[in-house]
């Protein structure tokens, strides 16, 4: 709307003109008598004069614009080139690092704690597992150095001392160590691969396989020691290996496809439970030959025994209670049976495992 | 005359009633601080503060003094916006 524009009609324009010019002027004295009335308030009650100082104040506090300084007249950077002395060590040191080296040099803070133990630690384990070696004294001179290097990897060695890394590098180092250092359950750890199946009791096999990976590597004829999902080795292979080491009955993987609880067969429950009676376990060939001769002969006979063997099963996995795991290992055999139809034998004790123990569970 | 009397005052009961008048106060009072008017205004009170004196200052002083002055002192921009509503209230209403 252009400012000259007149869409008023003719005779009344000038009237409106002055209407609005009127109506002007009111608007306009309006907003100065506000303004009066805000001022003489203000003095009344004291707070008109309140942003105005005096004259020494105003020149003590004025802006500053030199070269060289900030507008309040203070020198950039100052205190940075200062040297100040710890008060516990007596040194000098930069004002910047002051603040880091007191925590360090106090021990308070919490950085410092951390790094003292991590060091103690260290140091305790070198100087412990070396000290019988002739290369200590080097280790000794560059104790420092040493110990700063080993701080990455602290964490892990710190967390198993007995772990194979360790026990390798002492084997190395002192001939005579052996495996007298670590602990019995690990002395089947070689370097940091897995573990040798051969050296290890049919016990420890089951409870590695039910944690463990357990995939027998092609190279290094080790089992893998990763979590069940490891994505190296798939469920196949794991399977496999269960089918290979325990016997053809006894994949003992917790994680159960949604076949559910298809095939728990009752011989295949036997032929775990018999497992005392085919302790040798040989690499490859013979023992699935032998594992599945073992499992034709465990057929016949045991049929009759059902449900002896499946109580003692219940027996051995809980421990108690003994006279009423009867009516329930019936039930159980019973409904191994009827699942028997389909066709998939290795995991019918797995599926049997946990119905059973699952059975157990609800019992007690 | 009467004329124009009827007309003024039906005028403003028009714009009172509307609102207008509540919303061009507002406009005015800011596009007033806005452009700098207020502080050009306190300025000037202080002055006829400092020359009655503090303790007998009235309002009617500030009035008399101040008001012929903030009538001057207000920008055109400002006026010719507030004058370019009022015309437009103005063509809308006018019978």
């Amino acid at each position: 709307m252009k400012m000259e524009e007149k869409p008023l009609s003719g005779p009344d324009n000038t009237r409106l003109e002055a209407l609005m010019q009127d109506i002007y002027s009111e608007l306009v004295e309006d907003a100065c008598l506000g303004l009066c009335f805000e001022v003489h308030r203000a003095v009344k009650q004291g707070y008109f004069f309140l942003d105005e100082t005096d004259q020494d104040s105003i020149k003590e506090f004025e802006i500053v614009d030199q070269p060289g300084v900030d507008i309040f007249g203070q020198v950039f950077n100052q205190w940075k080139n200062k040297e100040c002395e710890c008060p516990n060590c007596k040194r000098l040191i930069a004002a910047s690092r002051f603040a880091p080296h007191l925590e360090k040099c106090l021990g308070m803070g919490r950085n410092s704690s951390r790094i003292a133990n991590r060091r103690l630690a260290s140091n305790n384990n070198i100087s412990k597992s070396e000290s019988d070696q002739e290369d200590n004294d080097d280790l000794n001179d560059n104790d420092w150095s040493y110990g700063a290097e080993k701080k990455s990897k602290k964490r892990k060695s710190d967390k198993n001392q007995n772990s194979p890394r360790r026990s390798k590098s002492l084997k190395h180092k002192n001939g005579e160590l052996g495996t007298s250092i670590s602990s019995d359950p690990y002395k089947q750890y070689n370097y940091n691969a897995g573990i040798s199946y051969e050296s290890l009791a049919p016990n420890e096999v089951r409870s590695l396989l039910t944690t463990q990976c357990g995939v027998i590597s092609e190279h290094t004829k080790k089992m893998c020691t990763r979590s069940h999902r490891c994505p190296q080795h798939t469920d196949d292979q794991r399977r496999a290996i269960r089918l290979f080491l325990l016997g053809p009955s006894v994949p003992t993987l917790p994680d159960v496809d949604g076949d559910g609880f298809d095939v728990p067969d009752s011989q295949a429950v036997l032929s775990r439970l018999q497992w005392e009676d085919s302790p040798d376990i040989s690499p490859a060939d013979s023992a699935s030959s032998k594992a599945s001769g073992n499992h034709s002969d465990s057929r016949r006979p045991k049929k009759k025994k059902k449900p002896a063997a499946v109580a003692a099963a219940l027996s051995m996995s809980g421990g108690g209670g003994g006279v009423n795991l009867m009516g329930v290992s019936g039930a159980v055999s019973q409904s191994t049976i009827s699942l028997s139809t389909k066709k998939k034998k290795p995991k019918a004790a797995a599926a049997a495992a946990p119905s059973v123990s699952s059975i157990f569970n609800e019992l007690n | 005359m009467n004329k124009e009397a009827r007309l003024k005052a039906s005028i403003n009961q028009k714009l009172t009633e509307t609102g207008e008048r509540d919303r061009l106060k507002e406009l005015l009072r800011a596009k007033l601080t806005e452009c700098g008017w207020k502080d050009q205004m306190k300025a000037q009170c202080k002055e006829v503060i400092k020359e009655k004196g503090l303790e007998h200052v009235t309002v009617e002083d500030l009035v008399v003094e101040v008001t012929p002055k903030g009538r001057a002192l207000v920008p055109d921009s400002v006026k010719k916006e507030l004058l370019q509503r009022i015309r437009g209230f103005l063509s809308q209403h006018a019978s």
